[in-house]
């Protein structure tokens, strides 16, 4: 993949920064052999957490799948309308999940970001 | 009359005159806001006459200038001609105006802005829609950064509930159309500037219209339809967009349509439907009442907003091209930003901010515009026609349930025969023994979240979040399953909304063979309080506390 580069070294970045306060997101390096998911928003309150890990590697056209049976329901009522990144890129399953489709790797940071309307 | 009437009878006599005052002061605001839109007219045409710029408004100038009868003699007279000639020959020399210098001196001397940015933001009309949380702050560093025109829209009036993060409004407007509260805060801020006032909700209908006039708009609004609405019509129209929006501790800012470029152009910015081509599920959508927001969260939100539209109008807004009509549609007196040789844009991204995480800020490189997008791509399918024919129905699209509306009306009880019903059954229990009428008592299920049910809640009530409810059915059944004993179960949340989805949820339940309530326990036992507890609080007990 292309911005693979560029994600070790925001990794780098990230994993010198001071540890986060407890309770807070943590970016932390996932453990080996795992992708992170970060979620925002809506998604953070239906899972009722900021950010998990999950095993890599896992084709992207299959997080949906794999969240839905995690958390029933999400689905349709969070993930339906969300945007999905991959190290900060935003990624549309549809249009990627043709040919060479994309993978997530380990250490890879995934945004499950619903669109907030309220202001 | 006892001395407690007298005291009383004072305190009420009291009240009404503060009451009368009260709109006494309202009403000379919204005059002094009045007489000072016309004041500011008349300044304005002053001002653009003394550029040099549209003599076309003259007449229009005249007539203002006689409406109000000041500053007569100036115009066509003979010290009027020698004005003029001072001013061209100032004008000549110094572009801007003493007081300019002096006001914008701070943000002048930086190269980023300079006296080119200057004159640009002097000639750019911005629009924010929305005057709340976000076009607060937003608007109030636009007056200060001296853009020509600020318009400010909003149906709106000023609550209570407004004044922790809406910085504009003040205690005393309350129940003041917040445009006005808005335009009259920002004058004081920045007279220089020109505020337009749009009382009223945007529609599809008005907005083609009421964009048209300007160069920037910012959508500071708080719903999904809105969203797309603003988004579609900043496409149609060709102008950028800076969008954002804030809810609890987190927030979102994107510039969108920027470069603003006509629909099927690979070379413009994407649009809100490129971003988020789906709308969220009507259910899920919270707003700032239900949600809650922290002051500090949506107003970084709206600094941003200004800051990127600064940012935008600074560089240079490329003219829109009319490609209905063929021709430029620029307006005339506006400075002239440069189109092909425009400066590099920035490449889209989506800022997400949130309070409580680390590091609080990442942005999102975007992609260009969706191939199939229906605002923006060769194929798009919305058009000025479908806008203002109001064919397209962002309701529905975004799948609108405005209010809820799904319980019979038998299957509600108004909170006056809820205090009634269970009052009867007090006095049962208390006079003809507990036995019988003890297992008449019903069981109350608060769906609000946690912390609002710990802010205040009816003593027996038992909390089961909607949220959880909506993820999932084992919270309900649980909290249901020994209760066999109670008979009724009387459903409350804080609006009357949600009440009824969760009486819709029991009785699903039940349908699929849940333990919940009593043998006894049927559908029409299973019940809401209309209006929830606003309506309590409003018809039985006004000390029970509304937030």
């Amino acid at each position: 993949m292309q911005h693979l580069a560029q994600t070790t070294s925001e990794k780098e970045l990230t994993s010198s920064s001071p540890a986060p306060m407890p309770g807070t997101m943590s970016s932390a390096r996932a453990p080996p052999g795992h992708f992170t998911v970060l979620y925002f928003a809506s998604a953070s309150s239906y899972v009722k957490k900021t950010s998990e890990t999950f095993e890599a590697p896992l084709p992207a056209a299959k997080l949906f799948d794999v969240l839905e049976k995690k958390y029933p329901g999400m689905k349709e009522k969070v993930l339906s309308s969300c945007a999905l990144t991959v190290n900060l890129d935003y990624i549309d399953l549809e249009e990627d999940s043709g040919e060479g489709q994309l993978v997530l790797q380990p250490g890879d940071e995934v945004g499950v970001i619903p669109p907030v309307s309220s202001g | 009359m006892s001395p407690t009437e007298d005291v009383d009878a004072y305190v009420l006599r009291l009240r009404r005159q503060v009451r009368a005052a009260e709109v006494q002061l309202r009403d000379l605001r919204r005059q002094l806001v009045q007489a000072e839109k016309q004041a500011d007219e008349a300044r304005n045409l002053n001002k653009n006459h003394d550029r040099g710029l549209p003599f076309a408004q003259q007449s229009k100038r005249l007539a203002v200038l006689r409406n109000i009868g000041q500053e007569q003699g100036y115009e066509g007279h003979t010290n009027g001609t020698e004005d003029r000639s001072q001013y061209a020959r100032s004008k000549r020399r110094w572009p801007l105006r003493k007081e300019e210098y002096k006001r914008y001196g701070r943000q002048l001397i930086m190269p980023e802005i300079a006296l080119e940015g200057q004159l640009r933001l002097r000639s750019c009309s911005v629009l924010v829609v929305g005057v709340g949380g976000l076009g607060c702050p937003a608007a109030l560093y636009l007056a200060g950064a001296g853009v020509s025109t600020v318009g400010l829209v909003d149906g709106d009036t000023v609550e209570e509930s407004n004044l922790h993060r809406q910085i504009l409004h003040s205690t005393e407007k309350i129940g003041m159309s917040k445009v006005d509260s808005a335009a009259e805060q920002l004058r004081s801020l920045n007279p220089l500037v020109n505020y337009v006032s749009h009382r009223e909700h945007l529609t599809p209908q008005i907005a083609l219209q009421m964009f048209d006039r300007y160069d920037l708009v910012l959508d500071c609004t708080d719903h999904p339809t809105s969203r797309y609405l603003i988004s579609d019509t900043c496409v149609l129209l060709q102008k950028p967009l800076v969008s954002a929006s804030a809810l609890r501790t987190e927030g979102q800012l994107m510039v969108l349509n920027n470069p603003p470029r006509a629909a099927g152009d690979v070379t413009g910015g994407p649009c809100y439907r490129c971003v988020f081509p789906r709308p969220p599920p009507a259910e899920s959508v919270t707003s700032c009442g239900e949600g809650g927001i922290l002051g500090p969260v949506v107003g970084v939100m709206g600094v941003l907003q200004a800051l990127e539209a600064i940012k935008i109008i600074v560089a240079g807004i490329p003219k829109p091209f009319d490609a209905d009509r063929n021709i430029d549609i620029s307006t005339v007196g506006r400075e002239e930003a440069s189109d092909a040789s425009a400066p590099t844009q920035d490449p889209p991204s989506l800022l997400l901010f949130s309070a409580y995480t680390s590091p609080p800020f990442r942005s999102v490189r975007l992609r260009s515009r969706r191939k199939d997008c229906m605002a923006c791509s060769a194929s798009a399918t919305i058009t000025r026609a479908s806008l203002t024919s109001g064919s397209l129905d962002y309701a529905q699209f975004c799948g609108v349930v405005n209010p809820v509306s799904v319980l019979e009306k038998d299957s509600r009880i108004s909170a006056n025969d809820y205090d009634a019903q269970q009052s009867m059954l007090e006095w049962f229990r208390q006079t003809r023994g507990s036995e019988v009428y003890g297992a008449m008592t019903d069981t109350i299920v608060d769906v609000r979240e946690k912390v609002q049910f710990d802010l205040c809640h009816f003593d027996r009530a038992i909390n089961v979040p909607w949220s959880e409810i909506l993820a999932d059915d084992e919270p309900l059944k649980r909290a249901l399953e020994d209760l066999s004993a109670r008979r009724q179960i009387t459903v409350v949340c804080r609006l009357g909304n949600d009440s009824q989805l969760a009486v819709r949820k029991i009785r699903e339940l039940r349908r699929r063979g849940g333990a919940i309530g009593s043998v006894e326990t049927d559908d029409s036992l299973v019940m809401d309080i209309e209006g929830g507890l606003r309506a309590w609080t409003r018809d039985v007990d006004p000390e029970f506390p509304e937030y």
